[in-house]
């Protein structure tokens, strides 16, 4: 249930990667705050990611066509 | 005469305005001319609409004088925070960036519903960039101030929304809420504000910044005026997409009928464990006033908060992922780079989020089963100081701007309604406010305890007394 939960997450390698796959040009001082906004958010998603969810519960957006 | 009105109700002004105890005309100009008087010091409004709220107060006053009748806003003045479109003006959302867009050809669908209801719209209003923040601070045109003290954020997003009605500048403003953005300035700058049920008021002309999870509302000093808005607002648009297909369900007739027979609890467990003193004391005092001592969990609160604080982050870099490439300088570089680090964000983390919300909702609504009305604070603590980038809370020391809204956030991510309520205790120099919350479509319910507890003056939004 875990694998992918953020243990081994690196949000110094993921901004590294991203940035020029993204298009995003950064100076330096955005890159280190993006780095602090991406460890925030891999301790959220380590919360979120903790609680087991069935393969069958569906998203909340409904869509209808 | 009218200065006095301009303190009070927008409903008493509207029954000046009936009887011709007063002029719409006499009160939209006292109203422009406090805006002149006190927004430099306030930093509420950025753009003042003078002539086209006075040709909209003479329409009243012409209608008046052939015999027509007004609606129950007449001749109350309004303003809307930046991000609802104002015919003629570029929609700013509180950025540089959008300055640069065309001029909008329409007013957004709710401030022409105001209009019909013979409101009169005065002007746009400050706001965090884009929305993406708690504080009320804006890096392009300066930070909202909060009336009771000057030094003191108002909150944000709907920071200028909540200083123009705190400050008693106007009697009704907008704002708009995706995770605490009413209720966090309602709470710290003292005044009452209306988040309502995800999907019942129309957001179509409003800037958007996270689809799934935007509400938009009014923010005001009295739970008369609140529910005057909110009413004057409802019905279908089919303009927004995601606008439920509710009946429109006035609340006014019920708002006298008092709390007594509602079962009302208070939340425990993540709504108590990081609030200060005197936001629980808050919630104390209004939980004693329902004459309520349950407690009750709303289990998984932390990590819906934390799922909704991904949702925000990744939704709002997909909207502005283009303006991210081509003009970060240009924007606030608080909020640009929580928004590059959402755009890297694995998806899986965000599908895992939207399937919580519905295992969420499923728990909120279990809890709706045997009781009416929730309470919890609506921040963690009163207004902090301008420029305060941290705050320590449950002794861990946290970021102010993402975390003045972590009582807000696990709410409208389920899209709960909730009215929060401004409490002053007795030597309190700066109020604090109360969520009070509501099963989905019961925005009834939770106006008619505010206005309970209005009544017997335990929550009260007087305007500031600015020099």
């Amino acid at each position: 249930m875990n694998e992918g939960a953020p243990k081994a997450f690196d949000p110094e390698a993921l901004a590294e990667a991203m940035a020029p796959l993204l298009g995003l040009a950064q100076p330096p001082e955005s890159r280190v705050q993006t780095i602090v906004h991406l460890r925030i958010a891999a301790g959220h998603a380590e919360k979120l990611l903790s609680i087991p969810l069935d393969d069958h519960e569906e998203p909340a957006p409904v869509f209808t066509p | 005469m009218t200065a006095a009105l301009l303190d009070g109700s927008a409903e008493a002004i509207a029954e000046a305005v009936r009887t011709g105890a007063a002029s719409a005309r006499q009160i939209t100009q006292q109203a422009l001319d406090r805006v002149k008087a006190h927004n430099a010091a306030l930093g509420a409004f950025t753009d003042v609409t003078a002539e086209r709220a006075l040709a909209k107060a003479d329409a009243i006053d012409a209608l008046r004088a052939r015999g027509r009748s007004l609606g129950p806003l007449a001749g109350a003045p309004f303003a809307v925070k930046n991000l609802f479109d104002i015919e003629g003006l570029p929609t700013r959302a509180g950025s540089k960036i959008n300055r640069d867009r065309p001029r909008a050809t329409a007013d957004a669908t709710l401030i022409t519903r105001l209009e019909a209801a013979g409101g009169v719209l005065v002007g746009a209003l400050n706001m965090g960039e884009y929305a993406y923040d708690f504080t009320g601070e804006n890096a392009h045109d300066g930070p909202s101030r909060n009336p009771h003290d000057l030094e003191r954020m108002t909150g944000g997003s709907s920071g200028g929304s909540a200083a123009a009605v705190a400050g008693g500048l106007i009697p009704i403003a907008l704002g708009s809420d995706t995770n605490g953005s009413i209720r966090v300035p309602s709470s710290l700058c003292g005044v009452f504000g209306l988040k309502p049920t995800y999907g019942r008021l129309s957001r179509a002309g409003a800037f958007p910044f996270v689809a799934s999870l935007d509400h938009v509302g009014p923010l005001t000093r009295s739970v008369v005026d609140l529910t005057l808005a909110y009413d004057a607002m409802l019905g279908r648009d089919e303009a927004d997409p995601a606008q439920a297909g509710m009946p429109a369900a006035p609340a006014l007739p019920t708002l006298g009928e008092g709390a007594r027979g509602l079962r009302i609890a208070r939340l425990g467990g993540y709504f108590a464990q990081l609030a200060d003193p005197g936001a629980v004391a808050a919630v104390d005092r209004v939980a004693r006033a329902l004459k309520s001592e349950r407690v009750v969990e709303l289990a998984g609160a932390e990590a819906a908060r934390s799922a909704a604080y991904l949702v925000t982050m990744t939704e709002g870099a997909a909207l502005h992922l283009e303006r991210l490439r081509t003009r970060a300088r240009d924007f606030d570089p608080d909020v640009r780079d929580r928004l590059i680090a959402g755009a890297m964000l694995p998806g899986a983390w965000i599908v895992q989020a939207q399937k919580y919300r519905r295992r969420f909702r499923a728990e909120a609504l279990r809890l709706f089963r045997d009781v009416d009305i929730l309470l919890a604070p609506a921040t963690p603590c009163r207004a902090p100081r301008l420029g305060q980038k941290t705050f320590v809370l449950g002794r861990r020391e946290m970021l102010v701007r993402p975390n003045l809204g972590l009582f807000t956030q696990p709410i409208s991510f389920v899209g709960l309604p909730v009215v929060a309520a401004p409490v002053w205790a007795k030597g309190d120099e700066l109020p604090i406010g109360v969520q009070i919350i509501a099963a989905p479509w019961r925005e009834d319910l939770a106006l008619r305890v505010a206005a309970a507890l209005e009544r017997d003056g335990v929550v009260r939004a007087p305007a500031a007394k600015l020099a």
